[in-house]
């Protein structure tokens, strides 16, 4: 049992801050509330930094295959509500190609990702609330895909080079990288103003080579991007509660009325406390899964208990955040707002709470 | 980061849960089941604790010069898990916590007379800490010890002295000075309950859990009964308090009827082809109940890992007291649900399942919210050490 951090996770995290808290200063993060919200110079010191390649394999540029790492990347990503989108980069696509990918792609995909390329993925569709069957699908003639389908919530994918797609086939699911140019996009405007796209597939003709995976673990890898993409939101959920409560501690500790500061009520401080208890579960939770899937690429259940989790704190501290402030909770020159707006989009993204309570409890009173 | 128990706790797990498995008997269980046993106190129940003294098995935070096994506290905590998830009335208070202050703070004749037989399975402690005026605000309390030439004379009322009723002895929690400040004038003594000055009158709990008003009638004890410095108890009182809390909201006893609750839908009919584990609320019912497990295990590895680490964070152990017991009387509530009626028949009635265990555990676990540390306290503790917000008033 050991539940300290290694010494280069604890640097991880000390750059990562100092870079990101210099790049998400009010000041700047009020440029992207109503513009497309990607801001490439952080994107470019990330890289030249080698912050994109946690998670990945030393072989590729990377720094090593420790999901523990990446999850410390999107947490603070979160925390300081950062212009960026990259679950779809750093998560869906690059972990995907690193576990199920054969060594050519794996050599030029993640190098040029970790060199700051933009990749995507686009696997949620609407009205479709399973994402491991696919209503988009892929038509096998001789080599060529023919693919047909909607997929929306894709990332900043006007931007992106290719996008891994998910789709049935008469072959079971695929997963196929389809490059950008190929489909229909268009931007959706959005509760956090992410750049969010529907992507529109229309007969689209690949090569099998786009396949990323060998034949038959199509399903497989699907399952695996799916949870791994939990975990990760979770930790971006992570990141954005912590700093709603320390928003809280720091606002109710300051605040006076009635000849005393407000953090001295006990209604005030005992609710609080129980942000700081949901935000321990959350971060635990959150752990446990990402060392999980570390050693194991099927890890449903763990997956679906840090999204839960993550669903519910995102839910709670933030409405606890924004009555505590008062006005202020409301008040667009002050900080809270974005993070109320990003703990809603982490809650329902790949997931709700209550539809991942469903899910486990199918998975607890079939498995046993 | 390594959030798993390695082979040698494994291996100790797997150890206990064999021992307890042979421990205990049909005889100790059908003695357990009958309400004035359900603490423990009857004659299979002290051949058991005799059994577990020879076998080594009491004493596993001692230190090893005091004869104890000096367990880490993840051991001491699989050990928890493992007694509490078959049900026995392990007197943990006694034997890991009150024992190890004896045997280090106590008496010559403490040590030789009172510790060596702690850690035999001979003697068991009540524990005298509230009183009518003094809960919450355990340092406010009023029982006195007066020194006399030849020892103290001890006159006051305790309440909820649980298991004074077949008790050897009270560990009991006295004021010996009335000048200084209310936590600097406390002392801890051995008090005899054979002494004639020593009385207790029944308290019924709504968990059928009985409990006792206990008084101190004019009781004189000799100098050796009085355990470490004279107006230094505070200490001794708070010293062992994580770990007891810990122990409080340990997961075992949840997750094991969690189990059991689960396997029961799995096999109930209610109709031609569907089990009551089929419904979707039901369903739902148990992964609220799992996801909360998940997270109260976590809590708890996590706590004893930083007491092994040496670590002091007041915040974390509040964290699991408020958040293990409210999340007790969440998940019976949950397990409950999906039983339905039928987890309101008591042990005594026809068609009771799983030995009425919900029903009678639903009725105990409100104490685990004001006990062992009110949560309102705890959650004080919290926003002052982890949020570092200013002291509530």
């Amino acid at each position: 049992m050991d539940f300290s951090e290694l010494s280069h996770q604890t640097e991880i995290r000390d750059s990562l801050d100092k870079i990101l808290s210099k790049h998400c200063s009010q000041e700047l993060l009020k440029r992207y509330d109503s513009n497309f919200k990607h801001d490439e110079n952080l994107l470019f010191l990330l890289s030249s930094n080698g912050y994109l390649g946690l998670g990945l394999n030393e072989k590729y540029g990377g720094s090593g295959e420790d999901l523990y790492d990446l999850g410390i990347l999107f947490e603070r990503l979160g925390y300081h509500a950062a212009p960026l989108s990259l679950s779809g980069c750093l998560v869906d696509v690059a972990q995907t190609i690193q576990k199920f990918s054969n060594q050519e792609s794996c050599n030029k995909i993640l190098t040029s990702i970790i060199a700051g390329e933009i990749y995507t993925s686009a696997i949620l569709e609407p009205s479709n609330q399973d994402p491991e069957n696919p209503e988009t699908t892929a038509k096998i003639e001789d080599d060529q895909l023919i693919i047909t389908g909607t997929k929306y919530l894709s990332e900043i994918t006007s931007i992106a080079k290719s996008i891994l797609i998910s789709a049935s086939s008469n072959k079971g699911v695929l997963l196929i990288l389809v490059d950008t140019d190929q489909v229909k996009l268009t931007e959706l405007s959005s509760t956090a103003n992410s750049p969010l796209f529907k992507v529109e597939l229309d007969s689209v003709k690949v090569n099998k080579e786009s396949i990323i995976h060998e034949q038959g673990r199509g399903l497989e890898a699907l399952r695996y991007l799916i949870q791994l993409n939990m975990v990760m939101r979770s930790y971006i959920a992570l990141g954005v509660t912590e700093k709603m409560t320390s928003l809280i501690a720091g606002y109710t500790s300051e605040r006076e009325q009635f000849g005393r500061v407000i953090g001295t009520f006990q209604a005030v401080s005992h609710r609080a406390a129980d942000c700081f208890i949901e935000l321990e579960c959350l971060r635990l939770v959150n752990q446990q899964a990402s060392i999980n899937l570390n050693t194991n690429l099927d890890c449903e259940n763990d997956a679906l208990i840090s999204k839960i989790w993550a669903g519910d704190a995102c839910h709670k501290i933030s409405y606890s955040a924004q009555h505590l402030h008062g006005g202020m909770g409301v008040d667009k020159d002050y900080v809270l707002w974005r993070y109320c707006l990003l703990a809603k989009e982490c809650e329902l993204i790949n997931g709700s709470a209550s539809q991942n309570i469903d899910r486990l409890g199918v998975n607890i009173t079939t498995n046993q | 980061m390594l959030i798993q128990l390695n082979q040698k706790q494994l291996k100790l797990q797997n150890e206990l849960q064999e021992y307890f498995e042979g421990l205990i008997t049909p005889a100790l269980i059908s003695e357990l089941n009958q309400p004035e046993h359900f603490e423990g106190g009857g004659p299979e129940f002290k051949n058991a604790m005799r059994t577990m003294g020879s076998d080594g098995w009491i004493g596993l935070s001692w230190k090893k010069e005091f004869g104890g096994k000096e367990l880490s506290p993840i051991e001491q905590y699989i050990f928890v898990e493992t007694v509490m998830r078959t049900g026995f009335p392990f007197p943990f208070l006694t034997t890991e916590s009150v024992g190890p202050m004896i045997a280090e703070h106590g008496s010559a004749w403490a040590k030789e007379e009172i510790a060596t037989k702690i850690l035999k399975g001979e003697l068991i402690f009540g524990i005298g800490y509230s009183e009518p005026n003094s809960g919450t605000d355990l340092a406010s309390l009023q029982t006195k010890a007066i020194r006399q030439t030849d020892g103290f004379l001890i006159n006051g009322q305790k309440m909820w002295t649980s298991l004074a009723n077949f008790s050897d002895y009270i560990w009991l929690a006295t004021r010996t000075d009335f000048e200084a400040k209310n936590h600097k004038g406390i002392s801890m003594f051995i008090v005899p309950t054979d002494d004639p000055g020593f009385s207790m009158s029944a308290i019924n709990t709504l968990g059928d859990v009985r409990t006792n008003a206990t008084f101190y009638d004019n009781i004189h004890v000799p100098e050796t009964h009085l355990v470490g410095e004279l107006n230094q108890g505070w200490s001794l009182i708070t010293s062992q308090l994580n770990l007891e809390r810990l122990a409080l909201v340990n997961h075992g006893p949840v997750e094991e009827l969690y189990k059991d609750v689960l396997k029961i839908s799995q096999s109930t009919k209610i109709n031609n082809d569907q089990y009551l584990s089929d419904l979707s609320w039901v369903k739902h019912n148990f992964a609220k109940v799992h996801s909360g497990i998940e997270a109260l295990k976590l809590i708890c590895w996590k706590q004893t890992w930083i007491m092994e680490s040496g670590q002091l964070n007041m915040a974390e152990a509040s964290v699991a007291k408020v958040y293990g017991s409210e999340f007790f009387i969440e998940a019976y509530r949950l397990l409950m649900e999906v039983m339905g009626e039928l987890s309101i028949l008591k042990n005594n009635s026809e068609l009771t399942i799983l030995n009425a265990r919900l029903e009678r555990m639903y009725r105990t676990a409100s104490i685990l919210t004001f006990g062992g540390g009110t949560n309102e306290v705890q959650r004080d503790i919290i926003a002052m050490a982890g949020l570092l917000m200013p002291r509530t008033r």
